[in-house]
């Protein structure tokens, strides 16, 4: 029943070269990205990677002794540090620029391009059809609008998904004729906890990467949905795309420096973008307040979605359509 | 003989808007086979009319029923029985026309081999290929109308559907209009503010102005047989004072006078006139504008 529907949405994404677009972005990211990790393992033939290590723990140690350091990003470093220690514990090298580390790298540097990239072609899928004037088409077919809103919706899901693919598998490929493309069994390690002032190693678990790779890109793929869900309801709410477009970039960016610069308005743990790198709290980092644990922020993520979700079929299901 | 449903049915549609009543109780039907025009000036509220016919949005009161089924409680079984362009053929332009053909056929779930046979009915086949934002406002105005014939409805509604074409593409529209209605029993609604159109077109018309129905006919009685006589004369007092004689109303303009007659009444006005020592340089019978109707029907008010 929805198929052809889904299909038609499809195909207009594809031709408003929207989803090209995305894609060259990644491309160029990721190539500017391996670029760098390639030169960096060229340097760093012969290098000592325990000095290197123990340097940067000192560095942080160093920056929250001399204090006066906002407390996010104390909270930040410490993470960081006390991970980084634990390597050095176990004498296994971090961050080697591998093809694997690379690929497992962008689910988490992805963070805010990603949903970025998927409130582009997100936040147009409904405000187009109304600016240009096809609404008025779609809407006089013998289809309900639910049925319309849905396929809109599931073709959003399946592009978050296909962006998040297709910036893996760029990755991967890029990254393969510079970067030793082996490894997907070098064990990583997860569950690094911030209690107080020290890092708590009671949960730490070990993984091969390839399973910590799986749950990083799941974790984002789940994050990247509730994005394709508020970017629907934007696209709803406003006539124009630009406005749909600007108004997500806008929460997205704002929300991050909110939370940020002002640590102490804990209602700001609510807000989606809190929430949104699952990936980053995964791999140890921080959220930016207290309280917010792993189920915290995806059940937040969710709730978000629902609501979105929910205003969207009821504004666009009743709504007066006027040119 | 089965029960004849109409095709279309309107009661008392009224659309409020803040206080201001854009559409104030139209009503009407439409029978099958049946062109039905639907005329008035910019602003009288007939897009208005359309965007509740077609579902886009809901009337304040009233209601709206197609082939039987009330589009509020049947939306897809009304629908199913409609094309229509509302406004302006508004198609997308980043795809080409048969990909825009393909994408509402998809919704309608009928054959390609539908797209052949539409596209022919408006002589678009030759540039199905090439991307809507090339198209002419005429190419996009049948592309609009093919679409709107996909999967042969039962009613087709057309906004304003002159606009755009060339008075050959008019011709042909008209033609290909009043074949679908003769030979497959459609019906069909024209919105227009183009009084000639709706006169050569339609077999019944209504006239709207701010939004109410002033007048509703046959195309005959409302216009065809509504002419004016042009004379122009010498002497208008004397003129005038014949034709109030008769009982004839009439308008004057500097040398010219306008008189609403039937086409009978012309030679003994004229022969009156004669004898009285007027003389006659011009006579001429000329449809109502649309405007002098409006001002008959409203008894003065003009058309802003
Ligand atoms: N969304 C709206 N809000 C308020 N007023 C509106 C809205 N849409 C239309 N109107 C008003 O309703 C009236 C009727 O508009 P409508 O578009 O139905 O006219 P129309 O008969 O189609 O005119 P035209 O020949 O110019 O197409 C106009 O005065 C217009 O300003
Ligand atoms: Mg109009």
């Amino acid at each position: 029943m929805l198929i052809p529907l889904i299909q038609n949405e499809t195909l207009k994404i594809i031709r408003r070269k929207r989803f090209a677009v995305v894609i060259a972005i990644l491309f160029v990211i990721l190539a500017l990205v391996t670029y760098s990790q390639y030169r960096r393992l060229r340097e760093q033939q012969n290098r000592n990677w325990r000095a290197e290590i123990q340097q940067r723990v000192a560095n942080f140690q160093n920056m929250m002794r001399r204090g006066r350091l906002n407390e996010s990003y104390a909270r930040g470093l410490r993470a960081e540090a006390g991970r980084l220690q634990f390597y050095l514990d176990h004498d296994i090298e971090p961050d080697k620029p591998t093809g694997p580390l690379f690929v497992r790298g962008f689910a988490n540097a992805s963070g805010w391009l990603l949903p970025l990239l998927v409130a582009m072609f997100g936040a147009d899928i409904v405000s187009a059809e109304n600016a240009e004037g096809t609404d008025k088409l779609l809407l006089t077919r013998p289809v309900r609008r639910w049925k319309i809103l849905t396929a809109k919706l599931l073709t959003l899901f399946m592009f978050a998904t296909l962006t998040l693919i297709c910036g893996a598998v760029i990755a991967y490929a890029i990254s393969s004729p510079f970067l030793p493309s082996g490894g997907w069994n070098a064990p990583t390690f997860v569950g690094f906890q911030l209690s107080g002032n020290s890092v708590s190693l009671d949960s730490v678990r070990q993984l091969p990467l390839w399973k910590d790779t799986m749950i990083a890109y799941g974790l984002q793929w789940y994050a990247l949905l509730a994005v394709a869900a508020i970017a629907l309801l934007l696209s709803v709410l406003f006539k124009s795309s630009a406005a749909a477009i600007g108004t997500m970039l806008a929460s997205l960016i704002g929300g991050t420096i909110l939370t940020r610069i002002s640590p102490d308005w804990t209602a700001g743990k609510y807000l989606f973008v809190s929430a949104l790198p699952l990936a980053d709290y995964y791999t140890g980092q921080p959220p930016p307040y207290d309280g917010m644990s792993m189920l915290f922020c995806i059940s937040l993520l969710g709730a978000w979605a629902i609501v979105a979700t929910t205003i969207s079929y009821a504004v666009f299901t009743r709504r007066d359509v006027f040119g | 003989m089965t029960e004849l449903t109409p095709t279309l049915t309107a009661s008392n549609l009224t659309k409020t808007i803040g206080h201001k009543t854009i559409v104030d109780s139209v009503s009407f039907e439409l029978q099958q086979g049946e062109i039905f025009g639907f005329l008035g000036p910019n602003g009288a509220g007939k897009t208005t009319t359309i965007r509740m016919l077609v579902g886009l949005i809901r009337p304040t009161a009233g209601s709206v029923r197609i082939c039987g089924y009330d589009i509020q409680q049947n939306f897809e079984d009304a629908m199913r029985c409609v094309g229509c362009i509302v406004e302006n053929p508004d198609l997308y332009r980043f795809m080409t026309g048969r990909e825009n053909l393909e994408h509402f056929a998809r919704m309608l779930r009928v054959s390609n081999s539908e797209i052949e046979r539409v596209a022919d009915a408006v002589s678009l086949a030759h540039r199905l290929e090439q991307r809507v934002g090339t198209y002419s406002l005429g190419m996009r105005q049948r592309l609009g109308i093919a679409q709107a014939l996909l999967g042969n409805p039962k009613l087709l509604i057309l906004d304003e559907p002159a606009n755009g074409l060339d008075p050959a593409g008019i011709r042909e529209i008209r033609e290909l209009l009043r074949r679908l209605a003769g030979e497959q029993q459609m019906s069909i609604f024209i919105s227009s503010h183009l009084l000639a159109e709706i006169e050569l077109t339609c077999d019944r018309v209504a006239i709207i102005h701010k939004g109410r129905i002033l007048r509703e006919g046959s195309v005959r009685d409302l216009i065809s047989s509504r002419r004016d006589m042009e004379l122009r004369v010498d002497d208008v007092p004397r003129a005038s004072v014949i034709a109030r004689e008769r009982n004839l109303t009439f308008r004057t303009d500097g040398d010219r006078i306008w008189l609403a007659m039937e086409e009978a009444d012309a030679p003994p006005l004229l022969s009156a006139l004669a004898e009285a020592g007027v003389k006659i340089f011009h006579a001429q019978r000329r449809a109502q504008s649309l405007e002098e109707m409006f001002l008959e029907a409203t008894g003065g008010e003009t058309v802003d």
